[in-house]
Parts: C-alpha cells; sequence; structure tokens
C-alpha cells in the first residue's frame, strides 16, 4: 500500500484537482475515486487528504460547500474555483511533460 | 479575486473559529462513517467493521491539528495565546508594568513632543502648495552681510521680472512696524509690505475677503490691509463682520479687505499685510539693497538652470548699469534650505537629545527585563524542556515587550497631546513671534505615526534583546536547582555594561544641557557689547502730517529727554533710531570716504546708521574708544559730526586714526554734507543671529531727526515702575502722540532669543531625566547585586567583617560603574562641545568647569544610588541570611 507520504506532496495536491474537475465531490468520495480511477495503486489516506483539502481551499483553489450526499447525510462538497481550473491545466501540463521526460530518460538510458 | 478569497477564508477561520472545528469535525465524522458502511457491505459485522475502521483511521485530534496548520491558524493562534500570557502576567506585576510603561513613555514621548516640533517647524514649515519651487533671489555684493543682509535693488527686481524665463511669479516684499490705532497708547503690530502678487506667488488664498488688486499698488490707492488670522483673532475678537472696517495703521486709515488662513504666517509671523506701494523715484533705484524677493519657478526648472539665467541677468545689469550694479551678482536659494541653515542644527541637537533620552530609558528597562527574566529562568528552561524552539521563546518575549512599549506609546501619545498644549501655551507669544510654524505645531498623523514606530521599534529592540540574552538557558542545571535562580558572570557584565553606557549618556545630555544654557546666558549679557540691565524702551512714533519739519521734531524730542531726564530715578535718558535687540535691521546706508580713490559702486562702503541723542552712549553703558560722544553743543546748526563703531575704525582706517577723517552717506557726487568723525565707540551686537557684527555709523539726532525714536531710560530700580512717569512727560509735551513697545531692554533680549531659551530649557529637562533614569540604573544595578550576594554578605559578616569595610565594597562597586561611564564619555563630551560651539552661533565653548562640575554631580549621584542598597546589605542579620536558602 503506498503510503501518502510517498506521494509526492504536488501530485496529491494535483490528483485531488483533477478528481473534483469533473464534479464537486465530498473527502470521502475523493479518496475512493482516486483508487478506482489508478486500480487501487494510489491510495489516499484521510491524515494526508483532509489537511490537503483545507490547504487547497486556503490558497484558494478550491471552494467548499455543504451538501446532501449520496445517502442523504450532509457532507462537505470541494470544487474547483476559476483559478483552480487555470492552476490544474499549467499543473497537468507540467506533469506531463515531466512524466513525459523521465520515461524517455527511463526507456533509452 | 484568489486572494480576496484567501484572506476572507483566514479572516473566517479565525473569527468563526469555532464554527469551523465543528464542520471539521463532522467532515472527519462523516468520512468515518462512509469508511464503516461500506466495510458492512462488504460483509463485516457492525462491530468488526467500526473497529477496523477506527483503526486504520489512526488519530483524529493529530488530523484535526494538520488541519489547523493547513489553514494557517496556528501561528496567529499561538501569537494570541502569547499576547494574553503576556498580559496576565504585566497584570501580575503591576509595579513592575507601571514603572516599565512609565519609563518608556517618557522616552518615547520626549521624542514626539520634539518630532512635533521639528515636523511643525522644519518638515512643513510653510503650508505652501510645491514648497520646493519657490525660491527666496537676492543681489549679492561679495560682503559677508549675515544672514538676513538678502535684498534686491527695486528696479533690478522689477526687470527680473519683466525679462525672466524661469519664474511663475516673482514677488517682494518689505518688513515694517506700524502703529495701529488713532489716539491712545498706540501698540506696534509687525506688518509686512507686499507686491500685489505676493500672495499669488505663493498660492495662498484667503480665508475671508480678497487680495490686493495690481492698482492698489500705487502710491495713494494704497490704503487697503489684509489681517492674519491671528491678528483677527486676538485684536478683534475674531468680528465676522470686519471686512470693509477700517484701521489706522501709522496716521493713516487703511480698509480691511482680507484675512489670511490660520497656518500662513509669511515671512514672519506677522499681523497684517499691506500694497508695497514705491514711489516712481523709489521704483526706479537701484542704488539701496531694499526689498526682499521671493519667486516660484517654472514647472521642470531646476534650482541651478535658474541660477544660471540668474548670473546671465546680473551680467546684463553690470554692463547696461555699470555705476550702480557693477559686481552685483542676483542668487537664489530654496526657501526650505533657508529656514535649514538657521534652525536645522538647532533640532538636529534637541532630537537626538531626546534620542539619548530614549536609549537611557531603553537601557534602563531592558536592565529591568533581564532582571526579570533571572526570576523567570525556571519557567524558561521548562518551556524549552517542554519542546519550545528558540523561535518560540523569541515570540514569547517579543510579544511581552511589545506589550510594554504598545502601551508606553499609548500613554506617550496621550502625554504628547498634554505636552504641545503645554508647549505652546506656556511659552509666551512674544517667545514665538519670530519662530515660523509656530502655530503649527500639533499632534498630527505624522507625528502619530512616528510615535508609533518609535513604540514598534522599541519593542522589538527591547524584545530581541531579551532574546539573546536568555537564549543560551542550560537546562540541566537550571532545572535542577532549587534557589531563586542565579545569575552568571557574562549576564551581570551585560547589565553592569548598560549602567555605564547610561552613565555615559547621561554625562553627554547633562553637558549639552549645560552649553546650551551658557549659550543662552551669553547670549543674553556677554556679547551684545552694551548693559541691558534696568533699561526701559519705550517706541514713540510722530505723524507725519504735524510734525513737519526738522525743527519741530528736535523740539518735541528734546522736551522728552529733558522730562524724562529730571525723573527721580532716571540716570540717563536717551533716543534712538534701532535699539539693540529689537529684531529688525538696522537702516544701511552706502558712504565715501573723503581723500580715497573713487570707487566702483558695488565696491563702496556701507554702514548701518543710527541717530542717537547724546546720552544714548551712558544709557547703554556702550564704551568710548576715542575721541568724543555726542553732546547738546552737536545742534542742527553746528558743524556735521558722526560717531563710530570701533569695528567700523577697524574696518576702514586699520592703520590710522579714524578722528578727524570726514564721510559722506551716498556716493561722492551726492548732495549730502561731509560729516566729520569725532569718536569711536565699542561694538555693539545688534541682533543675536547675525554673528556679523556691523559697521555702525551714529548721527546726533539734532542734525538728522527721524519721527520714530525708540526712548532708552536707564533706572536705578525696576525701569518697569517708570512706564507711568515717562507717559505723563509725553503727554504733557503732547496728549496725541501714542506709546509702543514698552518693555524692559532684558525682556526684549530674552524675548528675541527665545528660541535658544526654549532648547536650554528643553535640553535641562532632558539632563535631568537624563541623571534620574542613569541613577535608578546605577541603583538597580547594585541592589540586584547586593540581593545575589546576600548569602556572602551574611557569612562575611558573621566571620566578623567589619561593616564599614562591606559599606566601601558595594559603593566602590558603584563607584567603579560610574567612573568607567564617565571614562568613556568625557572624550565624547569634549568633542560635541567643539561640535556645539560652531553649531550654536559661535557663543558656546568648551567649558571645563561644566564638564567638571557634572561630572563630579553623577558621582555623587551615583554614591547616593549606590548608598541604599549598601546599608541594606550591612544590616543583613547574618542569622536569617544563611537560612535564606
Amino acid at each position: 500500500m503506498s503510503k501518502p507520504t510517498d506521494l509526492v506532496q504536488g501530485t496529491l495536491d494535483l490528483l485531488i484537482l483533477k478528481t473534483i474537475a469533473l464534479e464537486p465531490m465530498h473527502g470521502w468520495a475523493i479518496a475512493q475515486r482516486i483508487r478506482q480511477v489508478s486500480r487501487d495503486v494510489l491510495q489516499v489516506n484521510q491524515g494526508a487528504l483532509y489537511p490537503a483539502l483545507h490547504r487547497l481551499e486556503q490558497q484558494g483553489w478550491i471552494s467548499a460547500e455543504w451538501g446532501e450526499s449520496e445517502n442523504n447525510r450532509r457532507a462537505k462538497y470541494y470544487s474547483l474555483t476559476k483559478s483552480g481550473k487555470k492552476y490544474l491545466h499549467s499543473e497537468q501540463a507540467n506533469w506531463e511533460r515531466l512524466s513525459a521526460a523521465i520515461g524517455l530518460v527511463l526507456k533509452t538510458a | 479575486m484568489r486572494w480576496l478569497r484567501s484572506i476572507s477564508n483566514r479572516l473566517r477561520n479565525l473569527v468563526r473559529k469555532d464554527a469551523v472545528e465543528r464542520e471539521t469535525d463532522q467532515e472527519l465524522r462523516f468520512h468515518l462513517e462512509r469508511e464503516i458502511t461500506q466495510r458492512i457491505s462488504s460483509g463485516m459485522s457492525p462491530e468488526q467493521a467500526r473497529r477496523a475502521a477506527l483503526l486504520e483511521f489512526g488519530g483524529v485530534e493529530q488530523f484535526k491539528e494538520d488541519c489547523r496548520e493547513a489553514r494557517g491558524v496556528k501561528r496567529i493562534e499561538s501569537l494570541v495565546a502569547d499576547l494574553r500570557y503576556g498580559l496576565r502576567s504585566l497584570r501580575r506585576s503591576p509595579g513592575f508594568t507601571i514603572v516599565c510603561v512609565l519609563t518608556l513613555a517618557l522616552g518615547i514621548g520626549a521624542n514626539t513632543a520634539i518630532f512635533s516640533m521639528v515636523n511643525a517647524l522644519l518638515l512643513h514649515p510653510y503650508s505652501f502648495r510645491n514648497l520646493d519651487s519657490l525660491v527666496r533671489v537676492w543681489e549679492d555684493r561679495g560682503i559677508d552681510e549675515g544672514y538676513d543682509a538678502r535684498y534686491i535693488a527695486p528696479a533690478d527686481a522689477e526687470d527680473l521680472r519683466a525679462s525672466n524665463s524661469v519664474f511663475d511669479g516673482l514677488t517682494t516684499y518689505s518688513m515694517q512696524s506700524f502703529g495701529l490705532g488713532a489716539k491712545g497708547d498706540v501698540p506696534p503690530v509687525l506688518g509686512c509690505r507686499v507686491s500685489s502678487n505676493f500672495f499669488d506667488v505663493l498660492a495662498v488664498t484667503p480665508a475671508a475677503g480678497r487680495l490686493f488688486a495690481a492698482a492698489e499698488e500705487q502710491p495713494g490707492a494704497d490704503q487697503v490691509a489684509i489681517l492674519s488670522f491671528g491678528s483677527w483673532q486676538r485684536r478683534f475678537a475674531g468680528d465676522p463682520r470686519l471686512l470693509g472696517k477700517t484701521i489706522t495703521l501709522n496716521s493713516r486709515v487703511y480698509t480691511i479687505v482680507g484675512i489670511m488662513p490660520k497656518d500662513f504666517d509669511y515671512p514672519v509671523p506677522v499681523e497684517l499685510w499691506v500694497p508695497l506701494a514705491l514711489t516712481p523715484a523709489e521704483k526706479t533705484d537701484r542704488t539701496q539693497l531694499s526689498l526682499s524677493a521671493l519667486a516660484r519657478l517654472k514647472p521642470g526648472v531646476s534650482v541651478s538652470q535658474a541660477g544660471a539665467v540668474l548670473s546671465n541677468f546680473s551680467h546684463r545689469l553690470e554692463k547696461e548699469y555699470p555705476k550702480t550694479n557693477a559686481g552685483r551678482a542676483t542668487t537664489l536659494l530654496q526657501l526650505r534650505k533657508e529656514l535649514y541653515m538657521f534652525t536645522l542644527p538647532l533640532f538636529l541637537l534637541l532630537q537626538a537629545a531626546a534620542g539619548f533620552v530614549l536609549l537611557l530609558a531603553c537601557a534602563n528597562l531592558a536592565n529591568l527585563v533581564f532582571a526579570r527574566m533571572i526570576g523567570r529562568q525556571r519557567e524558561i528552561a521548562l518551556r524549552a524542556a517542554l519542546g519550545a524552539g528558540r523561535a518560540r521563546l523569541g515570540q514569547l518575549f517579543l510579544s511581552e515587550t511589545l506589550l510594554y512599549s504598545s502601551a508606553a506609546g499609548v500613554v506617550a501619545i496621550a502625554a504628547s497631546f498634554a505636552s504641545v498644549r503645554a508647549l505652546r501655551t506656556s511659552i509666551p507669544v512674544g517667545w514665538t513671534k519670530w519662530v515660523p510654524g509656530w502655530d503649527g505645531i500639533r499632534v498630527d498623523s505624522s507625528v502619530l505615526a512616528f510615535t508609533i514606530l518609535a513604540a514598534l521599534g522599541v519593542g522589538l529592540f527591547l524584545g530581541l534583546a531579551t532574546v539573546l540574552h536568555t537564549s543560551r538557558v542550560e537546562l540541566n542545571k537550571t532545572l535542577k536547582e532549587t534557589g531563586t535562580g542565579t545569575v552568571t558572570r557574562t549576564k551581570r557584565r551585560v547589565r553592569s555594561t548598560l549602567v555605564v553606557v547610561q552613565v555615559m549618556f547621561a554625562l553627554i545630555l547633562l553637558v549639552c544641557a549645560g552649553l546650551t544654557i551658557q549659550g543662552f546666558v551669553r547670549l543674553a549679557n556677554v556679547y551684545q557689547g552694551f548693559e541691558p540691565a534696568r533699561v526701559l524702551r519705550i517706541e514713540i512714533s510722530l505723524p507725519e502730517k504735524i510734525y513737519t519739519d526738522n525743527v519741530k521734531i528736535t523740539n518735541f524730542y528734546q522736551q522728552i529727554l529733558r522730562g524724562t531726564a529730571a525723573l527721580s530715578g532716571v540716570q540717563h535718558a536717551s533716543l534712538v533710531t534701532n535699539p539693540p535687540a529689537s529684531n529688525v535691521d538696522s537702516a544701511t546706508t552706502s558712504f565715501t570716504i573723503e581723500g580715497r580713490a573713487p570707487l566702483k559702486p558695488s565696491d563702496m562702503p556701507s554702514a548701518d546708521l543710527q541717530i542717537a541723542s547724546p546720552d544714548f552712549f551712558n544709557t547703554l553703558k556702550i564704551s568710548s574708544v576715542a575721541g568724543r560722544t555726542f553732546s547738546d553743543a552737536d545742534s542742527a546748526n553746528a558743524a556735521r559730526v558722526v560717531v563710530i563703531s570701533r569695528g567700523m575704525a577697524a574696518r576702514f582706517w586699520p592703520k590710522e586714526d579714524a578722528l578727524g577723517h570726514r564721510i559722506k552717506l551716498g556716493a561722492r557726487d551726492s548732495t549730502e554734507q561731509w560729516l566729520t568723525i569725532v569718536g569711536v565707540v565699542g561694538d555693539v551686537r545688534q541682533n543675536w543671529w547675525n554673528p556679523v557684527t556691523r559697521p555702525v555709523i551714529y548721527r546726533p539726532f539734532a542734525q538728522a531727526s527721524q519721527h520714530s525714536m525708540t526712548l532708552l531710560l536707564r533706572t536705578s530700580s525696576n525701569p518697569t515702575s517708570y512706564v507711568s512717569a515717562a507717559r505723563g512727560v509725553v503727554r504733557q509735551t503732547d496728549p496725541a502722540i501714542a506709546l509702543q513697545g514698552i518693555n524692559t531692554l532684558e525682556e526684549e533680549i530674552a524675548d528675541s532669543i527665545a528660541i535658544v531659551r526654549i532648547m536650554g530649557i528643553l535640553m535641562g529637562i532632558f539632563g535631568l531625566v537624563a541623571l534620574a533614569l542613569s541613577s535608578i540604573g546605577v541603583y538597580g544595578v547594585l541592589s540586584e547585586s547586593v540581593a545575589q550576594r546576600t548569602h556572602e554578605i551574611g557569612i562575611r559578616l558573621a566571620l566578623g567583617a567589619n561593616p564599614r569595610d562591606l559599606m566601601k565594597l558595594i559603593l566602590g562597586q558603584a563607584l567603579k560603574l560610574t567612573a568607567i561611564g564617565l571614562a568613556v564619555a568625557l572624550p565624547c563630551a569634549v568633542a560635541i562641545s567643539r561640535a556645539m560651539a560652531s553649531l550654536i552661533f559661535g557663543v558656546v565653548t568648551l567649558d571645563f568647569t561644566i564638564l567638571g562640575g557634572f561630572t563630579a554631580l553623577l558621582l555623587l549621584v551615583a554614591l547616593g544610588a549606590g548608598y541604599l542598597p549598601a546599608r541594606r546589605a550591612i544590616r543583613v542579620d547574618p542569622m536569617i541570611s544563611l537560612r535564606y536558602e
């Protein structure tokens, strides 16, 4: 199981931002979604998830709102802000360039 | 946008802390519930699911703390906690707090008070729009005539105005004293005659009414006046319907057309302005430099550019009018700089002195705080042991010292309002009538900003000093100790050093104060060349319509002289045109010496002209150097004679006797008569601010009558008791004549050097405060050391030590500290007095009695401060002190 500390900090932020880019989500759903999409490779621990969410909110990339969850409970839904979207695009581009570069090095070297 | 959101988030986190905490709690609980539900649906029993989920979930409190940190509230919260703790500890020891806050408030308040003066008099002396584009313009004849002799000839000013390309406007003015009112005692009011564009150049508008029209510059149309705000308030009780009413000035009726705003007091605080109406003859005059000029530079024109244009202008005039203008250079200087030359050194000195007081207060406080830190060593060690880092401890100390200094700042601001009011009300109007900007002294935003900055700076400084001082806490040792804590040698040395520095500053401040006061006394007494004691002065002005000729004037004044001289108690009665310390320059005149080669007009010698009655030199006890002074025989029909000053004789007849030579006022071809020099008298310093003693020509009043003269009476007792008798004599002679400017000469002199007097008083206060602070410092350190050594002293006493020896030991420590401070301070004080000698008008000299006196005083005070702890030490009961631990 990959522990949250193994995730590079910026990577977790990127994953969170990408995940809620589709629709507003609460913390648990975000963690589930990341796990499912990564086919159980990336498991986000709540101890890393919630501080990250609060920090992103503090920085203004995401905003939070209380809403009804699928099982009719009150849950805090996070969604991307406008500047958060821009930030996601640039970070995603960065990441792709970086991983392509690393891939290139690993393949050829 | 993002920042806005971030800030609003942070605010919400701070202000609605509880709600945010609750939400986080809820959020985490929701997550846990989902985990449990998921496990149940995958087949676990609810019990198992719950246990497994909790196990995986881990420490909720730790997450919450991480979330808090992520939200950025932790640092602020801890600061709030520190401040709260600080406040509690301040409340716990109110005595300590009060002493700290008052000491600092004293230091900060002193700086605030001086800064409010600097702010008003130096930084914003005039509230003119775009002050830096205003320049004074004058014609320099290459002779050192002192600060004030900066004049321009009327015709030259007119040419400059017509031809210039660098000024937006050029205006001329001239000061004049008027007698206000028609009958009875006519009070003298200081006025200024100004060209009609005067206020336009300064870019000021009247508070009420209008400015002068160009047509009012014509003689005959010029009987209009604009009042100053202060004059309107004082003399006319702020009468709202004053505009259009008339006043009588020098027996002419003027209509009041305007009132200037409160803060307008250019060129000096005057009471009124009237148009400068020059006669055609005066307008075309190029010989007499009689007007002051002020100009506003065009936007974008620099002072040096304007200087170049002015020098071309002077060359052109030199070529066109070689007879009058040869050797004259038209010069300019920024208004602000002109003011600086005069007041900057004074205020730098005062502000530096106030800064010293603040440093002394800081040193005292540092000592107090350090002493307290020793008591708190265990607490600090405990904090460090529980994991408080150096930065965290620093934050704690900083927030405590910032609390002190902010409280002190608040006290200082409150005190500064009071002290500025006291400063302004306790100082008589007469003292400050020559100080531009004095009315502007107030606590404004920049003064407040200064105070707040000073308070914060002091807090930071003290906090950092405390942090450095307590940084090396030896954890183990301190925690193991059971006693009240110990002081390491280095720490005691730090505190002793502080006391040494205090003594040093105190001596320097005291010496500065002593020298300033000495300067004031010298200015008032020694440097004038005459004896002002017991002399009454009364200004008399005869109406020109009635006293039309020389004979009438001379008869009137002779009667006055005879009448007043006959009063019992009056030793000498005399008249002069411009008595010393009048703060007004004497009329200057150029003259020609008989038998000397003709000179270019610019090289023509000039001198102050005084008209005096025979007994003038006796009245003021001006020494006679050679020849004779005047007598009644020097009447209108007798041979024309003059007496000249020693300086004049030395300047123009350096190698020969001046007696018997003849001079003529004006140029060689003037119609004036030749005047024979019959006597030489001592130099008189006319005005204190002019370091140059100018040559003076005295003429007997019967041969050169004047409408306005000042009556001087040397009396045998209090001069003010002769006022009514003198008034009676004048009434008898002509009941319609008004008396002005009644004052003793001594008071007049004191008024004229008010700024030095104010400075002397302030410096004296600073010196005393410094003395008090440093003696408290010595006392504190010695008390501390006696308290620390109680055990040792007890043992010594128990073993039979002589109490006298113990006393000597402790007093010796006090003397040692003081002596080191004095040894360092003495060379500094010598250097500073040298610097002051050049700053304060050349009247201050290095004075070893002052140095020695204050050194002895400081030693005595240190002994006194050491005596109390020393007495406490020898009264130590060995039994108690040995049981003490």
